[in-house]
């Protein structure tokens, strides 16, 4: 279940829960005048925490690495894995964090992250 | 030192046959404290807490999402009495945050190597609040023998018939299923214990049948078969998950005593079918695990799954219903769908719907998986079908003069009470 390297344009190392070592596939997009920030899941090469449960804090680890301020759009992606099960197709999300509450997620449909991605 | 280790009691599902083994976790953890530390262990599941035994400390290992809320109970008590509490095993790891809210210290992590530290800072009054070594393992050659001498074994018997020992080989997965946190607790690299020290473990065990715990055998074969072939002269008969489909690991697994495995039916493919046919060609039982619920499952799909379980010749049949465990990806998945709508841990117990499946209400997947259970067990019941299993191991150990006939002073108990005679079948070996 190896994630196909085209959806990162690098490995992204954090602390997971507990501080596991942990990986995500990392792309970040400048468009629009927004910074759209792609965490991958990666299933059997991340070591430790998944993207979702780090979730805020895999986002504040991601921009404070890479010197991210303003108008950010956090995306998490499952990626497509090949598999046969239908969980591992591909998804992603729009994240968003509000102190104090879970965070929110809403699933975009394939045209909307395609205007992302190209 | 004194120190009281308790594992935690759980409500069992209603309507199946409960058999209580002893716990692994515990006589694991348990080999690995200093020399010093004097232990006594009881398992709530077959006895009542003393509450007014001395000790200095009280180490409360947890497996289960539906010990937790138990555990934390328990811990409450002590920790008003003045007595430090620690916690550890599988499920303070999975709920290490609430945990730590109901304890002196949490241990997160494998114990092996570690705990000299952790009585050290104890005796010094430096006990840290959390112990944290996820994610860094400790070498596999450290784990020894587990303290099975903690057991008070007769309570682990059923009308005078020893209940399987539990026992692991291996540690980590490398696969990431599903339902599955296994990876995110134990790595996600299997890692097996060097053969020489799994077959030590094995041969300290007093008791001829086991259960392997590992998750899946299948996942080093040449070390697989290497572990069957030095456990064929132990003659132990023993029950675990998945081995090697494969003729000659199949082959050798059944010279090794494999009694059962736990195989995963998941849809009603030839494979399966196949799957089940190989295992019984060499002799090796099967209890199929079912899994509903699942995204890709419909009414009638879980219907068909039903009617193909009838036909393919299972020894047994269990049923569960998916539980999203936290570090899961069932439960990333559901959570971020925002589909969880019962987040009791007491209700986590793979028998009860805590989620909005996906293509029926939560109450019709209720009732699919009670009739599941109706369905396979409708012409003979669960004891019936496991006696017929128990009267084949029976006979392999009469063959091969392993076999221990019940302890007749037991005849009359069932873990640890009076047998009611009433309600039970499973009273003829």
């Amino acid at each position: 279940m190896r994630v196909p390297e085209r959806y990162y344009d690098e490995i992204f190392n954090f602390a997971g829960q507990w501080d596991m070592p942990s990986a995500c596939g990392l792309k970040i997009i400048n468009k629009n005048d927004k910074t759209y920030v792609i965490v991958t899941e990666l299933y059997q090469d991340n070591p430790g925490t998944s993207v979702t449960y780090a979730a805020e804090s895999l986002f504040h680890q991601v921009c404070e690495a890479k010197g991210l301020k303003g108008d950010i759009v956090y995306i998490e992606c499952n990626p497509d894995t090949n598999s046969k099960l239908s969980f591992y197709d591909e998804e992603y999300f729009e994240v968003t964090f509000e102190e104090g509450n879970p965070p929110k997620y809403r699933q975009l449909d394939s045209m909307e992250i395609q205007s992302i991605l190209n | 030192m004194k120190l009281k280790l308790i594992y935690p009691k759980w409500k069992k599902l209603p309507g199946q046959t409960t058999f209580n083994l002893p716990p692994h976790g515990p006589v694991v953890f348990a080999a690995t404290l200093p020399e010093y530390v004097d232990v006594s262990f009881t398992d709530e599941n077959v006895e009542e807490i003393d509450w007014d035994e001395e000790c200095d400390v009280v180490a409360i290992s947890m497996m289960l999402t539906t010990q937790v809320k138990r555990g934390w109970a328990i811990a409450d008590k002590y920790r008003a009495k003045g007595i430090p509490v620690m916690f550890g095993g599988i499920s303070t790891m999975l709920h290490a945050e609430e945990t730590l809210q109901h304890a002196d210290s949490i241990f997160l992590g494998e114990s092996e190597g570690r705990q000299e530290q952790v009585f050290q800072d104890l005796q010094d009054g430096k006990l840290k609040k959390v112990y944290n070594y996820m994610g860094k393992q400790p070498p596999i050659e450290l784990v020894g023998p587990a303290r099975r001498d903690l057991y008070k074994r007769e309570l682990y018997n059923h009308k005078g018939v020893q209940m399987v020992d539990l026992y692991h080989a291996s540690r980590g997965c490398r696969f990431s299923c599903y339902p599955c946190a296994v990876s995110y607790l134990g790595g996600r690299c299997f890692r097996p214990r060097p053969i020489d020290k799994a077959i030590a473990d094995l041969e300290s065990i007093d008791n001829n049948r086991l259960f392997i715990v590992d998750n899946s055998l299948a996942q080093n074969k040449q070390w697989e078969m290497d572990l069957f072939r030095e456990m064929i002269p132990l003659k132990k008969k023993w029950i675990s998950h998945t081995i090697e489909d494969d003729p000659e690991v199949l082959d050798l697994a059944a010279q090794a005593g494999a009694w059962y495995v736990y195989q995963a039916v998941y849809d009603t493919s030839d494979y399966i079918k196949e799957r089940v046919k190989r295992y019984h060609d060499y002799g090796i039982g099967v209890e199929g695990t079912i899994l509903f619920g699942l995204d890709n499952q419909t009414e009638d799909d879980i219907l068909r799954l039903i009617d193909f379980l009838l036909k393919i010749d299972l020894d047994l049949a269990e049923f569960t219903i998916l539980a999203p465990f936290p570090h899961t990806k069932a439960y990333d998945d559901l959570m971020r769908q925002g589909r969880i709508f019962d987040h009791d841990w007491d209700h986590y117990n793979a028998g009860q719907v805590v989620y909005q499946p996906k293509h029926m209400s939560p109450e019709r997947l209720q009732e699919l998986y009670e009739y599941a259970w109706k369905a396979f067990y409708q012409d003979e019941t669960q004891e019936e079908k496991m006696f017929k299993l128990f009267t084949q191991v029976m006979l392999r150990e009469m063959e091969d003069g392993t076999y221990r006939p019940r302890n007749r002073k037991l005849a009359n108990k069932t873990f640890g009470k009076e047998v009611d005679r009433s309600k039970s079948h499973f009273n003829e070996f």
